[in-house]
């Protein structure tokens, strides 16, 4: 029944940033109690053989008792990995082809990811929100009220301007020293080599980084009724298109320029999801928890 | 092809108006925001010409409904060659029966050639008709040949006078219901007077072919009594001798003497010899026309010796009739206007009146009916019972002339006649001390013979609101001076001044003595409807048309001796048309009796032939419309209007158009 709610569509019509947050992930949570293959729980994970100076607490007395010889029980212990997103607010993020445009579908996305790491698996969590330059940063914490810190700062993000990676990616890397997961959404209208070139370094430094592609259905399939005029939101410049160019060449450009995107990212070791903002939230959070669960 | 009204066709001017819409407004297509152009190439001159292609069809469907509205306004037509329809021809037949047809064999020699041509015709669909002053259709159109014959052979010779101009537009209104091709056969001794007055008159429609078939090819010489005058009223026996003039005519005749007879009811009284010339004119007198008491039916004859006896007499109907009474009530104290009146009454010619004045007091035991006009003059009183009867006698047909004179300027009102009196004018008083005659009704005939009053002073008037009544005299300061007035069958004339020579000069001037006779005689009924009429006149029967509660039924004798009117008629008819020559009687709403003679139109006695080329032109009008009209099958194009088609062309590029439309404009709500 909460699967419904994690329609973007129907989020928008949810005005707290924090319901909408709680909503999809206790909606996804719930799809996932009925799927035993996800978990992360303490569990057993191996024995290893007992070497000196190793804690003999953890010595698995029962197996000494009957083999006589010293083994250690290893589980799966939790670890707190710092989750990082980095939210693009340029203008061309408020581009929506139906009720919800990739602002806000990127706004739900964080908030989720926010409320999943807080809540879920009690990590920190920062934001870092910019187009051209770094418009907001909230370090990644732990302390109480950074959930509500993290979600006014998804409000405040207001779109504008154009994106520019290249000039705050240093900046990235001065501001998330920690190792940890940097997640960054936005629509990528840049050439795939010049996105990795610029986010590569993030990887460098031994975050995992996950590239969110956020597209609004109609980025890919534009739908043109005759010969118009097209403003570009971010450059204001204007081109006269017609039906048939959008229909055929544009879509063997966008593919390209996805799959190209796609493999860059995959080649450089970080991770890529493509997310269309008509389709629901499950597959971006069940990207972040795949991450999660390979970092324990 | 043509438009029957083609100044619509400058609604063509609209046609720029979706040119304009289309082709020459500025597109303004609103620009679509997108994430980014990164991967967007120009298509500019493409898109362009993919506009205006995609509007193309819109632009044409619009100037196509546009194009057959103006069209359809301007209704056109085309010109449908009748070859197809030549089998449903219709054959009309039609066979001169006027009074002219009478001399010889003419109409004999009519019918034949009209049953020669319905037996070449076949089967074909024909209709037969008799013409005579007008258009009288004997049949349906049908092929059941039998009924043809037996139509033809029905026709009658009669006494009207024929007008081809009235044979057109007769076809003319049939051409416009029948819808298919006329073959139209005049069978007819085209004689000169039956042309209409102007050529044009006699034009036929194109799809009427006229075929003539003249039965006499020859102008044959005749004499005719053209006219006769003689009086329709004699009185008494002391009366003076009554003359009766003929005018005895000939055409195409040599000088020849003419033995010209006077009959009076059956009988020869007079016979006298003239000398007609040649082709010309001459007149005989009759000096003394001695007929008996009551109607007469007189005839004025001549031995003509020539091939149309018909036309070699003329009937008039006289009556002969004691002086009727005329009464005039006066005042007691008045012994001018009996005077005046009774001499004026007894001056003129033919003493028809015979004048019998008393004084008011002495009225009442009188009865008005045994009069045939009374006047009152200078009344200031009138008993109530004499007002009665009085006005009952003028509602039944009775006649009143009322004098006013200065004592009815007490009264508020004009008794009988109903005028409110507005004031009195006493013109003795007024520089000038008179007024004379301002305006006066020409047609009037008591003040045309009176020469319209010219020099009549008048010192004393009434004025006197008019109401209804026709003013006939105004004086000089528009005062109605004399008034008439019909009331139920009667007439009443109301005179605002005296009929003494107190209140004006009137009674010493001349022009009183025909003032008075003419009035006499228009009041007394003596112009009388009868004495000799022509065919196809009308006749008045009745007077009033709203009045039915006093009308009284007419009654109309024919020649035959039948009564052509029915009972419905004769309580409501008007008027009634002669259509036979011969003598006719009447009885009219008001009583009266009256008998008239009635004779052919004397043109029917010219028995010269129309030219051949008059012929030949009217024929050639006929057929006109095409060069080929000599062949019958395929000589006649009919105009058959295209609106219907071009409507139903109008409502499927409409409905086209509009879906089209929608198209287009939700196509731009969606980029919008």
């Amino acid at each position: 029944m909460l699967q419904r709610f994690l329609n973007p569509s129907i989020l928008a019509g949810i005005s707290s940033l924090e319901l909408v947050a709680k909503t999809v992930v206790d909606g996804f949570v719930a799809g996932l109690h009925r799927s035993p293959d996800f978990g992360f729980s303490q569990e057993f994970a191996e024995y290893r053989a007992y070497t000196p100076g190793d804690d003999l607490r953890h010595i698995d007395w029962n197996v000494y008792a009957r083999s006589e010889r010293m083994v250690l029980k290893r589980y799966r212990g939790e670890t707190n990995s710092p989750l990082t997103v980095l939210l693009d607010a340029s203008n061309s993020m408020q581009f929506g082809s139906h009720g919800v445009n990739k602002m806000d579908y990127a706004r739900y996305l964080a908030a989720s990811l926010f409320y999943l790491a807080i809540h879920g698996q009690r990590d920190a969590a920062g934001l870092i929100t910019f187009d051209d330059e770094i418009r907001n940063y909230i370090r990644p914490s732990t302390r109480q009220g950074q959930l509500h810190r993290l979600l006014a700062g998804l409000e405040q993000a207001e779109a504008r301007a154009r994106t520019d990676f290249s000039k705050p990616m240093r900046y990235f890397q001065e501001l998330v020293r920690r190792r940890g997961m940097v997640l960054i959404v936005s629509d990528f209208w840049e050439p795939p080599e010049s996105i990795v070139r610029t986010i590569e370094p993030l990887r460098f430094h031994g975050n995992e980084v996950v590239l969110f592609h956020v597209l609004d259905p109609e980025d890919v399939r534009p739908q043109l009724h005759g010969p118009s005029i097209l403003v570009d939101m971010e450059t204001q410049n204007q081109l006269e298109v017609t039906p048939d160019y959008t229909r055929t060449e544009y879509r063997e450009k966008i593919e390209a320029h996805l799959a190209d995107l796609r493999d860059r990212t995959k080649a450089a070791g970080m991770g890529y999801c493509l997310l269309m903002t008509d389709r629901p939230l499950d597959d971006a959070l069940r990207e972040y928890l795949t991450l999660r669960g390979g970092r324990q | 092809m043509g438009f029957f009204a083609p100044w619509f066709l400058a609604g063509l001017a609209g046609l720029a108006l979706p040119v304009y819409l289309h082709l020459l407004k500025r597109q303004t297509a609103r620009p679509k925001p997108v994430s980014s152009l990164m991967l967007f190439e120009s298509r500019t001159q493409s898109s362009t010409r993919h506009r205006r292609l995609r509007y193309f069809l819109l632009l044409s469907l619009r100037l196509l409904v546009l194009l057959l509205l103006i069209l359809a306004f301007a209704n056109p037509f085309v010109n449908r060659n009748t070859t197809a329809l030549s089998s449903a021809r219709l054959v009309l037949l039609v066979v001169d029966n006027s009074f002219s047809m009478r001399a010889g064999t003419r109409l004999a020699d009519a019918k034949d050639a009209a049953m020669r041509v319905l037996s070449g015709k076949g089967a074909a669909r024909a209709q037969v008709a008799a013409f005579g002053s007008q258009l009288r259709l004997m049949t349906q159109p049908i092929e059941d040949q039998t009924a043809l014959r037996a139509a033809v052979q029905a026709i009658q010779p009669g006494d009207g006078h024929g007008n081809f101009g009235e044979l057109a537009r007769a076809v003319r209104a049939m051409a416009e219901s029948v819808h298919t091709p006329i073959e139209l056969h005049l069978f007819s001794d085209m004689q000169r007077g039956d042309l209409a007055a102007t050529f044009s008159d006699m034009t036929l429609p194109a799809n009427v072919k006229l075929e003539t078939h003249a039965v006499v090819l020859k102008a044959q010489p005749n004499w005719t009594v053209e006219s006769v005058d003689a009086p329709g009223q004699v009185w008494g026996k002391a009366a003076k001798p009554v003359h009766v003039q003929a005018v005895i005519a000939g055409y195409g005749t040599p000088a020849a003497q003419r033995t010209v007879s006077l009959v009076v009811n059956g009988k020869t009284t007079t016979t006298k010899t003239v000398v007609v010339p040649a082709n010309g004119r001459a007149t005989v007198d009759f000096p003394g026309l001695e007929v008996p008491y009551g109607f007469s039916r007189c005839e004025v004859k001549i031995d003509a010796a020539d091939a149309f006896p018909s036309d070699d007499l003329r009937r008039f109907a006289v009556e002969r009739s004691d002086p009727r009474k005329v009464l005039l009530i006066h005042n007691y104290s008045d012994n001018r206007s009996p005077l005046y009146v009774g001499a004026a009454l007894s001056a003129a010619a033919q003493s028809a009146f015979l004048l019998e004045s008393i004084d008011v007091n002495e009225a009442a035991d009188r009865q008005p009916s045994n009069y045939a006009f009374i006047v009152l003059s200078d009344l200031n009183t009138l008993p109530p019972l004499l007002e009665n009867s009085l006005t009952g006698y003028v509602r039944a047909g009775g006649s009143l002339l009322i004098a006013a004179g200065t004592s009815a300027g007490g009264r508020s009102q004009i008794p009988i006649f109903g005028a409110h009196i507005v004031e009195t004018r006493d013109y003795s008083r007024v520089p000038g001390r008179y007024m004379a005659v301002g305006s006066s009704d020409s047609s009037y005939p008591g003040v045309v013979q009176a020469g319209g009053w010219e020099g009549v002073k008048f010192f004393y008037a009434l004025d006197v609101d008019p109401g209804q009544a026709r003013v006939i005299v105004r004086l000089g300061d528009q005062t109605p001076l004399l008034l008439e007035k019909r009331i139920g069958e009667g007439r009443v004339v109301l005179f605002t001044s005296g009929l003494d020579n107190l209140t004006n000069d009137f009674p010493l001037q001349p022009a009183f003595v025909p003032f008075i006779e003419q009035t006499a005689r228009y009041l007394g009924g003596s112009e009388r409807q009868g004495g000799a009429r022509l065919v196809d006149a009308y006749l008045d029967l009745r007077n009033s048309r709203n009045d039915k509660a006093q009308a009284q039924g007419v009654e109309v004798t024919d020649p035959e001796g039948q009564r052509p009117l029915t009972l419905g008629e004769a309580a409501s008819a008007q008027s009634f048309q002669l259509t036979e020559a011969g003598y006719y009687q009447i009885r009219l709403a008001n009583g009266r009796q009256d008998e008239v003679g009635v004779n052919p139109d004397p043109k029917e006695s010219n028995l010269y032939l129309i030219d051949d080329a008059v012929l030949a032109l009217w024929r050639g009008n006929g057929g006109q419309a095409s060069p080929s009209s000599q062949i019958p099958s395929t000589a006649h194009k009919t105009a058959q209007t295209l609106w219907w088609y071009v409507i139903l062309l109008v409502l499927a590029f409409s409905l086209a158009e509009s879906a089209l439309a929608s198209r287009y404009l939700g196509t731009q709500r969606e980029e919008s």
